[in-house]
């Protein structure tokens, strides 16, 4: 048992800290740990946790770590695991944060601040338009639907200032009736 | 208390109708701190999102711990943490031998089909409001639009590399 949780720490350690590049950079390296490794499981059921992740929200790489956690060593298992997943980042981001509002009014923390906006400004314009190019794959008729809902949640957001959420849900009921 | 419970909602909302993966959730979180209960401006959430993505593990758990603390110290970052992650833990866990037979039902791809546009429009959003604050003048331009056609022609170069780089530019670049 306390072999298992011991690898369960190390594996997701492993996997989420040197996954730069967010939850999808994560998956091959979790199947490398959980499936080669220290075969906890086969690659086809690997493959269902991934269905399983990706039918939900919120982030990939805890709700694997939830579902390989308890699969392993049960409800210590999902601690271990999302511990080892989150929690080393979330301290070391805490320091930095402090640093942030520590040296605040700092003249040089101010210009590499300037810096650094319009780099993950291109971020997001980056992730939109990746996000973009998936969504609007344009092959029959109906899915110029997709068209109508982005210009539809446009509209919500500039003139009625709606909630993100909001939209959201709609988005999926349009979803569930057009397509 | 009331700080505490807002900070689970702020994060739970956000965290659990963000479809599409980490970053997905950032127009959300954006929408809840920002906007709804105003722990930050857009400038100081743009500054944390930059240190948070030159680090790794799941952006939205980051995003909570440091924003939890900033508003509530630790306390704060672990409700808000535990609203990321809990619920879909308890579901993974508990109805993931169920959820697996509808993984590939039409119903759910139809419904996920139909949030993507939106997913992209809120990035798209949150990247305007982030461009307008960021965007002062020509140097700062100049810098998006470099970074811009390095991460789209060269993919394989790591944001965290662009983000340590831009702060050293910029160190030199808009120091008084």
């Amino acid at each position: 048992m306390l072999t298992d949780l011991w690898n369960l720490f190390i594996a997701f350690l492993r996997a989420s800290n040197l996954g730069f590049g967010g939850g999808p950079a994560i998956i091959p390296l979790i199947q490398a740990e959980a499936v080669e490794r220290y075969q906890w499981m086969t690659n086809t059921e690997f493959t269902d946790a991934i269905a399983v992740a990706n039918a939900l929200p919120g982030p990939i790489a805890t709700k694997i770590a939830s579902y390989i956690g308890y699969k392993v060593a049960s409800w210590p298992g999902v601690i271990v695991a999302i511990a080892a997943t989150i929690l080393p980042t979330i301290i070391i981001l805490i320091i930095l944060g402090n640093l942030l509002v520590k040296y605040s009014k700092s003249e040089g923390l101010k210009a590499m601040l300037t810096g650094v906006r319009p780099i993950i400004t291109a971020l997001l314009v980056v992730v939109a338009y990746e996000m973009a190019v998936e969504a609007f794959q344009i092959n029959e008729f109906i899915d110029f639907f997709t068209v109508v809902i982005a210009i539809g949640a446009a509209a919500g957001l500039y003139f009625w200032k709606a909630h993100p959420v909001l939209l959201i849900v709609l988005s999926m009921v349009a979803g569930y009736l057009i397509f | 208390m009331k700080t505490l419970w807002d900070l689970f909602i702020a994060f739970f909302r956000a965290s659990n109708f963000s479809f599409g993966g980490g970053p997905a959730a950032i127009p959300l979180v954006q929408a809840e701190v920002v906007n709804k209960y105003k722990w930050l401006t857009n400038e100081e959430f743009s500054d944390i999102l930059a240190i948070s993505n030159s680090l790794p593990a799941p952006i939205a758990t980051k995003l909570a711990g440091v924003i939890g603390y900033r508003v509530k110290g630790l306390l704060g970052a672990t409700v808000a943490v535990i609203g990321v992650f809990l619920p879909t833990t308890l579901i993974v866990v508990f109805l993931g031998g169920i959820i697996i037979n509808y993984a590939d039902s039409p119903a759910l791809q139809a419904m996920l089909k139909g949030v993507r546009p939106v997913v992209a429009v809120l990035l798209a959003q949150t990247a305007i409001s982030m461009g307008i604050k960021a965007l002062k003048d020509k140097p700062t331009w100049c810098l998006a639009i470099i970074a811009l056609i390095i991460m789209l022609f060269f993919p394989s170069v790591h944001p965290a590399f662009l983000v340590v780089i831009s702060m050293l530019l910029g160190y030199f670049l808009f120091k008084k």
